[in-house]
């Protein structure tokens, strides 16, 4: 008897190894292994460890400068955020209007929207020729475009505010929607006015929310390489765009590896700090009713909000909107171009702007996705098996370790092993499935594993109990209640994967420039035509993207907590 | 303490009538509960009072004065919340504090102290101050609730099912101590709650509530001896109501036929027409002979005493037995009612 349940024991623990060893095994090898080339690159010299190449990287002026920039940008970044996505999610919260779920659907946008989508819309929107300098000139009768805003650090600013104020948005809207209406009432009978209420108690409850949109907006701005590199200019670069710079315009390694390091341990410092407040500032909250809405548009709604609807509308759509826009009506050729700009994205010919064919550059981001897609997915579902069947911080933080290295320092790593085994027979476009892979695979995590968590344990029991064995449980039970969030991570990591540009810009070599990286060879050449169309396709993908997200994964979802 | 009127109050949501014009009054220092099966409308009722709702008609008035034009936080009425409504990241002394420092007294720091000191101590919280509402058992919770809607001295305390999150026995120790206080206090009360046994222990008068309409207003004493309608002689412990053919009326006092026998009833309200329900609780009758011979299908032990079921004649009955009954059972009932029927 005992023996029995000694070996049923030591099979299980078998299998978890076995589980947990496979993505680490991955990890190891594709991560691990590449990002030690990096800190072997930045810490050692002449055979010996060393910090004199960091020490000498923080020493360098233009690299001081290249961090106070970079945490300036996002912090202002930030602010500007909190102050645009805030009432957002005050309106999404207090008001119910047509399309409202379309509305958070695309406060989602932020994650999928390349970023160089959103830098070519400012071009074409902010521009000095711009769509708004165009209208004012006309509506003003100035004959100097009014707006100068491209290459200063409020391009910037402004661009990510653009990108991030809906994580704001979003964030506040489902903590305020979480809270119970029962406490702003609690409020009233106790004698207190609205306003007063809101300081004291919503604003309070809301706080943990706010910090943590706060801290992951101020991350994702700090680690920002699209917008600055094409709306900053050479001036206004942040240490991502150095590292880039450092790695293949001055093809410097060593102090590209030595200043991605010091990247990585200012990220992982924000992280720490991220995690520790998170634990900290998180109340329990128990919802009982939902929170009541008003209708809008209507006398109780302030006219004050279509104002700032139709202002934030403006510079929401205004550049996605140019876009598109632009991708219709830019003459091809002295004529009016119709769909010419988009026969010209599809067509073979060699493009000497981008290096290679457009149609080959769809192609290839198109390979590129859809490899790293499965492998990300692949991973996703190994990792998240793995931290169900072993829960361990210590594993969750190894098996989660990419989330903490940005796209340059991930680029540089595969960058630096790729000539070496055991890559040294893969090629670049092998490296930026990988990296693709390694970067969305923890959304995937993120996507299914709450699913996967969330399943009640009861139905596998159910099912087993019923005379199913383990593995038919997971396919008739587990798996079609996965595979919608799988879809759903699928989708998102493809449209990911299509608008990722750092790792691209990293890795690119001959042939291998993906849709981004020509649409940034474009607008730099200043042929707005052709970068407008396969922006314009782009933003097409990132919106089916969230369309499946919203339905699916709000459906599944559901019938997860069923 | 103020005097509270409420005069044909209507609440619609959409096509649904939640509150189909309730009149009641409640006197000062009165304890009234609203009792009702779910969704019978007594909390909106009280949300209306609290100004939470806005009625579709009729009128709330406290010492003669109407509330319905002025916003929640200017009517002077406490709410105690089903689910407590305890701020989260405020410490209990800060909970209990909340109304003092931010409603319409804004009293000083050592003021507010002295009155929290003072409120804690009434609902038996004191050196709690510091504790978090996370960190309290769910009765720990309510108190801190009760004090924090005492603390601003409300004219009208309303109390929405406050004790319905709480385990049985718990239940009845802080029903006990809530009266206490309530009553030490004086003060006027309107307490909303599912709970009969709840309702008859607190209330200084009972009124039953039923899709939307006041059935009865009365002392709970009455309420249970003397129900005006079928719903609240069912709602409020078990009751036998047998169709019956009125042949005599002359109130109070009436004869009716029922099941070949005819029995003598008081009238309460009297029935139109010659058919009526003939009511009697279980331990109305007298066990041994008489004119009803009941047909026993089974009988459970309550402890002090034996709960029976059968039929008489096809008529649904239950009887309470000081021993285990005897099946076949005669019984002549002592006492009954005749109510209207309807409904």
């Amino acid at each position: 008897m005992a023996k029995a349940v000694d070996r049923r024991l030591i099979r299980r623990r078998g299998a978890s190894l076995l589980w947990a060893g496979l993505p680490l095994f991955v990890l190891a090898t594709a991560f691990f292994l590449p990002l030690a080339n990096v800190l072997l690159l930045g810490l050692r010299l002449e055979d010996q460890w060393t910090l004199a190449r960091v020490r000498a990287v923080l020493a360098d002026p233009y690299v001081r400068h290249l961090f106070s920039f970079t945490a300036w940008q996002a912090f202002l970044s930030t602010l500007l955020s909190f102050v645009l996505g805030f009432p957002l999610g005050w309106f999404l919260t207090r008001y119910r209007f047509p399309g409202k779920s379309l509305a958070r659907a695309f406060t989602l946008a932020p994650f999928v929207l390349p970023p160089i989508t959103v830098a070519l819309g400012f071009f074409l929107f902010f521009g000095h020729t711009g769509y708004l300098n165009h209208a004012l000139q006309k509506i003003l009768r100035l004959r100097d475009p009014p707006l100068k805003l491209l290459y200063s650090l409020w391009a910037i600013v402004l661009a990510h505010a653009f990108y991030n104020a809906p994580v704001f948005a979003r964030f506040v809207h489902a903590a305020w929607s979480s809270l119970d209406p029962a406490l702003e009432e609690a409020c009233a009978v106790l004698g207190v006015r609205r306003f007063r209420a809101f300081l004291t108690v919503t604003l309070p409850l809301l706080l943990p929310a706010i910090f943590s949109a706060a801290a992951l907006v101020f991350v994702l701005c700090f680690l920002s390489f699209a917008i600055p590199l094409s709306l900053g200019g050479a001036r206004y670069a942040t240490v991502e765009v150095g590292v880039y710079l450092y790695a293949r315009v001055y093809v410097d390694l060593p102090r590209a590896a030595a200043l991605g390091l010091v990247q990585l341990l200012v990220t992982l410092g924000l992280a720490y700090l991220y995690v520790r407040g998170g634990g900290r500032w998180s109340a329990p909250q128990e919802r009982l009713r939902p929170l009541p809405t008003l209708p809008f548009p209507s006398r109780a709604a302030h006219g004050l909000w279509l104002l700032w609807l139709l202002g934030s509308a403006v510079l929401f759509f205004g550049p996605i909107g140019s876009v598109v826009a632009d991708s219709f009506t830019r003459p091809l050729g002295g004529r009016p171009a119709g769909l010419g700009w988009y026969r010209f994205i599809f067509s073979p010919e060699h493009n000497p702007f981008i290096g290679t064919s457009p149609l080959g550059s769809v192609r290839v981001s198109l390979e590129v996705a859809g490899f790293s897609t499965l492998l990300a997915l692949a991973l996703g579902l190994g990792v998240s098996g793995a931290l169900r069947v072993l829960r361990s911080r210590a594993l969750e933080a190894l098996l989660m370790a990419p989330l903490a290295v940005s796209s340059v320092v991930l680029g540089l790593a595969l960058l630096l092993a790729f000539h070496r085994p055991p890559f040294v027979y893969l090629s670049e476009k092998h490296a930026l499935i990988l990296a693709h892979a390694l970067l969305f695979y923890p959304f995937v995590v993120r996507i299914v594993r709450p699913i996967w968590e969330g399943l009640a344990p009861g139905w596998v029991e159910a099912a087993r109990v019923l005379g199913a064995s383990r593995l038919r449980a997971f396919l008739t039970v587990e798996a079609p209640l996965l595979a919608q969030a799988l879809l759903v991570a699928g989708a998102f990591s493809l449209a990911l994967s299509l608008g990722e540009m750092t790792a691209a810009a990293m890795l690119s070599r001959g042939e291998l420039v993906t849709l981004p990286l020509a649409i940034y060879r474009f607008l730099s050449a200043r042929r707005f035509g052709a970068a407008s169309a396969m922006a314009s396709l782009l933003i097409l993908i990132t919106v089916a993207a969230v369309i499946v997200w919203e339905w699916l994964g709000e459906r599944s979802l559901r019938h997860g907590q069923a | 303490m103020a005097k509270l009127e409420v005069e044909n109050l209507t609440k619609r949501f959409g096509p649904v009538v939640a509150v189909a014009g309730v009149s009641f009054s409640v006197d000062p220092g009165e304890i009234l509960v609203l009792l009702g099966p779910s969704g019978c409308g007594k909390t909106t009722v009280l949300r209306c009072i609290a100004g939470l709702e806005h009625p579709d008609a009729g009128d709330v008035r406290l010492d003669g004065r109407s509330l319905l034009g002025l916003p929640p936080e200017r009517r002077g009425v406490g709410l105690v919340f089903q689910h407590y409504a305890l701020f989260p990241h405020l410490s209990v002394a800060a909970n209990v504090a909340y109304g003092l420092r931010h409603g319409r007294l804004r009293l000083s720091r050592t003021l507010r102290q002295k009155r929290v000191a003072e409120l804690l101590a009434l609902v038996g919280l004191s050196g709690y101050e510091r504790r978090k509402p996370h960190e309290l058992s769910e009765g720990q919770k309510q108190r801190v609730a009760l004090a924090r809607a005492l603390a601003v001295e409300p004219q009208l305390l309303l109390l929405d099912e406050p004790l319905s999150a709480l385990d049985a026995a718990l239940r009845m120790e802080l029903r006990r101590e809530l009266r206490r206080i309530l009553k030490e206090r004086n003060t006027t009360s309107v307490y909303v709650t599912h709970d009969q046994t709840e309702a008859l222990a607190l209330a200084d008068r009972v009124g039953v509530m039923r899709e939307g309409k006041l059935e009865q207003v009365d002392r709970p004493e009455d309420l249970y001896e003397r129900p005006k309608a079928s719903f609240v002689a069912q709602f409020l412990g078990r009751a036998n109501l047998w169709p019956a053919r009125v042949v005599r009326l002359e109130p109070p006092r009436a004869w009716v036929e029922v099941a070949g026998v005819t029995v003598e009833a008081e009238v309460l309200a009297p029935p139109q027409g010659e058919e009526a329900l003939l009511f009697f609780r279980p331990e109305w009758v007298e066990l041994g002979r008489g004119p009803f011979r009941a047909e026993l299908r089974e009988a459970e032990y309550l402890g002090d005493h034996w709960e029976a079921r059968g039929r008489v004649q096809g008529l649904p009955l239950v009887l309470h037995t000081p021993t285990i009954p005897a099946n076949p059972l005669n019984f002549q009932i002592k006492r009954a009612f005749l109510l209207p029927t309807g409904h």
